[in-house]
């Protein structure tokens, strides 16, 4: 009889993990709360470096996953620990016994509402990074669509890096998708005007850089270096940008009529109660505490316990595959060793 | 009544006069020593309030209520005000009395300074005489109450919690020898007026312990070595006196007119500021008011242990307490002499020598604010068009100058300016929710910094950076009076204050939002709904104690829901933490003063939090468990 690995979280950790564990012989049980697999990914228009549509990323992943237990729309109502293993308590009425159980409960997305100073849910110009990708899947905004936009500013870092949001972690991919949702605007409004607002640009990846000179090269988007202070809204009914340019020393104020906040990654606070239940640590940001974070990062501090993806911090989309494969051998090592 | 020496004199009373005249000497240098450090303006201001009746009348109240009386204490701790006005009163009552019976009986005696004090000592009288004896009652009597009073120090000492105070200094080794022979001073002269009560006469207390120590001494030889004891305490405390916390009794008293009379502490060590420093008792009120005070941290940066440090020149710590501060004046509304903290902390700012030095000069005044942020950003287009050479598109837009100043121009119809400042523009809510308002009570308006303005001044003042707070006061002003409004409205109380206090807008009525809005609807003009809702008023620092602004808040709120109390509010209300006055405090230091202000607000457990300060409600909103709200966005929402 094959054995049972709860999967909790159904984005593309806890279905690429499942695929994964599937292939070696488990049976996955796949937990999401939503009503459809692929977490904030499939929510995504296109992905970086080479402007991947999440789609694909997402369909490919579930292709794989055929013979898996998935409860949509589920919630885990408890845990409990075993002498050798966990009795976990789904919303749905389902009681599952397994040895090992996954946690890819992923990230939360920054409420940009707040860091007020922006404008978020107050002014009719200010979106969000996941507005702008719904309305690039073609779900209507009339923040956006319906006029032709002439100055649009990204402002990067939105509850990232930032201890007065409570939130000192960077968030890994906001730099390169303001870079892509940038260019993907220009596209669409070739004559727009774009602005980026930035402390650092932390261009680590496989081709991120060649993608920021192509933005300041072959769309002519403007980088600058400074926070935004505030945003006001003018009587035209355009937000006016109020920053400093940090490299010349001088402030600066823009009209614009599109700001785009590029609300960061902040842990999950769904996952508090499981957390609780089966006591496991949470770091000093906030994430779910790995047993070691240079070579445990999948582990956690109790046995049969195991991590994937964004819960344990921010990640790109390759890392939290990379690190879905890795738990989906842990486990396996896991249960073959402890099982004989 | 008859003399008992033909001289008038005994060797005992040596140490007393020593000390006396030590005492008053010091205290006259220390007169004139203030009174020159004085700007030859403010000599001229304070002696002019010298001469004023109505200064006049007010000094002596002051003076009997503070500190005789004691009438702040009194409102604290009904124990901690009866043990100071019983020493207090007490010991000017015995003084007072003593000098009266002198001048009675024996006014040839009145010149020597010594006599009335140990009166007792000198006189012979049987008690049939009835004048002398309502004096030794009255005397016997205002004994006893200092006694009582004593007994309470003493058992403050030990016990300090049953006088609510939770936390109090520790005395220096000088305040030590004070505070012991004041003990002291007392308990010797009830022993040495009862061994000599069968000569001189007494009362009901000092006859009966005659008699009592008559049965068992047997003898009068322990009569001199009393008095003796007597008059060398005395003597010790008045010496040991400059030395001590017990300065502030002579200081107060010059503290008090120099109040009155309207002047300012403008150098943190001379002049006034000497005197309010001196004036600190260092009984350790301000401790427990301090914010910073949370889970014992920052205990050592109270206001009383700046005037520790200034009196003894410990200049890195001076500097260390004078940065923390959060200005939020608390302690200085429960000082009972009422020492200046934030006041000090500023001068003392000021004194610093920064490095840089900013110019505004450059700032224009006419033709607007945003010109000149207009200009900053002409200058950067140049700049960013540089690097971005290849498309050559890059042109930031630079506000444009003229449309902008017509509109700052244009506002001349004896009507609203509004004012939102730096703190608004970054919580947006309270300007949306402020101009909502506004048309809904059909007011003409003018909102004078919607795409940026100037700053008010206020943390430049707050930070000692006299100079160029002026420079951007002088600025706005000129804006304003150019406006040609009549009322200047303010939803941030720290602009509010420097508006009110430093911009000298004649003709412009300087206004709270929170005010401005209590009167629309009170006239009617803005029609509010009751929800019945839970609402705690926060009273921020500048608009409560800088302002004296509590009532008209909870009367606009009460319109809209049940207003609930916190549990120490208005005067005592605790400072949210964000703070700007503190020029040292980490974000992680403030978390948890903001917490326990929060903790505080909720006693009464309310379902929403108010304030009429956008840096409280940010830094409220931060933690609150609750929502967190500026009075505008509730009354706006209400209807």
């Amino acid at each position: 009889m094959k054995e049972n690995v709860v999967i909790i979280g159904g984005g593309i950790a806890g279905m690429e993990a499942a695929k994964q564990l599937l292939a070696l012989g488990y049976c996955p049980i796949l937990v999401e709360k939503e009503a459809q697999l692929g977490g904030h990914v499939a929510q995504w228009n296109r992905l970086f470096p080479d402007m991947t549509p999440a789609s694909e990323v997402v369909d490919g992943i579930r292709e794989g996953l055929g013979g898996a237990n998935i409860f949509l729309d589920t919630e885990i109502s408890f845990i409990n620990k075993l002498k050798d293993g966990y009795s976990v308590m789904l919303s749905n009425g389902v009681n599952v016994v397994c040895r090992a159980v996954l946690l890819a409960t992923g990230f939360h997305l920054f409420d940009a509402r707040k860091k007020e100073e922006y404008g978020y849910g107050i002014y009719n110009q200010v979106i969000t990074n996941r507005d702008l990708e719904h309305w690039f899947n073609g779900a209507p905004d009339e923040r956006i669509g319906g006029r032709d936009l002439s100055k649009v500013g990204f402002v990067h870092c939105v509850g990232s890096r930032d201890v007065k949001a409570g939130n000192a972690q960077c968030s890994k991919v906001c730099c390169i998708t303001a870079i892509k949702q940038a260019i993907e605007l220009k596209e669409k409004f070739p004559e727009a005007e774009i602005y980026c607002f930035y402390m650092d640009l932390r261009l680590f990846g496989k081709k991120y850089e060649d993608f920021y000179i192509r933005a300041q090269r072959d769309y002519g988007i403007h980088f600058l270096r400074g926070r935004v202070s505030e945003v006001s809204e003018d009587i035209s009914g355009c937000v006016c940008v109020k920053a400093e340019d940090t490299l010349s020393g001088k402030p600066v104020k823009i009209t614009l009529d599109l700001l785009v906040l590029m609300a960061g990654m902040v842990s999950n606070p769904g996952v508090g109660q499981i957390a609780s239940t089966i006591s496991l640590g949470t770091d000093s940001d906030g994430f779910l505490k790995s047993r070691d974070n240079i070579y445990g990062i999948i582990e956690s501090e109790r046995r049969g316990i195991f991590y994937a993806g964004a819960c344990t911090g921010t990640k790109t989309v390759p890392e939290t595959l990379a690190e879905a494969r890795s738990a989906a051998l842990a486990i396996h090592n896991y249960l073959s060793s402890s099982g004989l | 009544m008859i003399e008992r020496f033909a001289s008038g004199f005994h060797p005992f009373v040596l140490p007393f006069m020593f000390g006396m005249v030590f005492v008053l000497g010091y205290c006259l240098y220390g007169l004139v020593h203030i009174y020159l450090q004085l700007e030859r303006r403010e000599r001229r201001q304070f002696l002019l309030s010298l001469i004023t009746p109505a200064t006049i009348w007010k000094n002596v109240r002051d003076i009997f209520l503070n500190c005789l009386i004691h009438v702040k204490l009194w409102k604290r701790n009904k124990v901690l005000g009866y043990m100071h006005s019983s020493i207090a009163f007490g010991w000017f009552m015995l003084i007072v009395l003593g000098h009266i019976e002198c001048w009675v009986y024996m006014p040839h005696r009145m010149k020597l300074f010594y006599y009335p004090i140990f009166f007792n000592y000198f006189v012979s009288e049987n008690e049939a005489t009835v004048g002398g004896a309502i004096f030794f009652f009255l005397m016997d009597f205002f004994l006893l109450v200092v006694l009582s009073g004593i007994a309470l120090a003493i058992i403050k000492r030990v016990r300090s919690q049953i006088f609510g105070m939770r936390r109090t200094t520790r005395p220096s080794f000088p305040d030590r020898i004070g505070l012991y022979s004041l003990w002291l001073i007392f308990p010797l002269r009830l022993l040495a007026e009862a061994f000599t009560a069968d000569i001189s006469g007494g009362s009901f207390l000092t006859v009966p312990m005659n008699h009592l120590f008559g049965r068992f001494l047997g003898d009068s030889m322990h009569l001199l070595p009393t008095w003796w004891a007597y008059s060398i305490c005395l003597g010790i405390f008045m010496t040991v006196l400059p030395f001590t916390r017990y300065m502030h009794i002579p200081t107060e008293m010059l503290l008090i007119p120099m109040r009155n009379a309207g002047l300012k502490i403008i150098h943190a060590r001379r002049g006034f500021a000497k005197a309010q420093v001196w004036s600190c008792p260092n009984c350790g009120v301000c401790i427990d008011a301090c914010p910073m005070n949370v889970k014992k941290a920052n205990i050592k940066d109270a206001t009383v242990y700046l005037n520790r440090q200034i009196r003894r020149g410990n200049e890195k710590r001076i500097e260390e307490i004078s940065d923390k501060c959060l200005l939020c004046g608390k302690c200085t509304e429960l000082c009972q002499v009422g020492v200046d903290g934030p006041a000090l902390r500023m001068a003392q700012r000021a004194m610093r020598d920064y490095a840089y030095v900013p110019d505004y000069k450059n700032v224009t005044a006419v033709g607007s604010i945003s010109a000149a942020a207009g200009a900053a950003a002409g200058a950067i287009s140049g700049a960013a068009a540089l690097r971005s050479a290849t498309t050559g598109a890059a042109v930031l837009e630079a506000a444009s100058d003229s449309s902008t100043a017509a509109s700052t121009k244009a506002s001349t119809g004896g009507s609203v300016l509004y004012f939102a400042g730096c703190m608004t523009a970054l919580t947006p809510a309270i300007s949306r929710a402020t101009e909502s308002l506004l048309k809904k009570a059909g007011v003409n308006y003018e909102f004078m910094d919607r795409e940026g303005g100037l700053c008010c001044g206020r943390p430049l003042l707050t930070a000692g950076r006299y100079d160029q707070a002026r420079e951007i006061i002088k600025k706005n002003r000129a804006l304003i009076l150019a406006s040609g409004a009549d009322t200047l409205l303010l939803s941030c109380p720290i602009c509010y204050r420097i508006f009110a206090e430093h911009y000298k807008l004649t003709g412009i009525r300087v206004v709270h939002h929170s005010v401005y809005f209590q009167e629309l609807i009170a006239a009617g003009k803005l029609k509010i709904s009751h929800s019945g809702e839970r609402l705690v008023f926060h009273d921020p620092c500048e608009l409560g104690r800088g302002c004296g602004i509590y009532e008209q808040p909870r009367e606009a709120l009460s319109s809209v829901g049940t207003v609930v109390e916190a549990a120490e509010s208005r005067g005592k209300s605790i400072c949210c933490g964000g703070s700007l006055g503190s020029l040292t405090l980490s974000f992680a230091q403030r978390e948890p003063i903001t917490k326990a202000s929060l903790e505080n607000l909720c006693a009464g457990s309310p379902d929403r939090i108010v304030t009429a300060c956008p840096l409280c409600r940010s830094t409220f909103a931060r933690y609150a468990d609750r929502p967190v709200e500026d009075i505008a966005e509730v009354l706006d929402s209400a209807r």
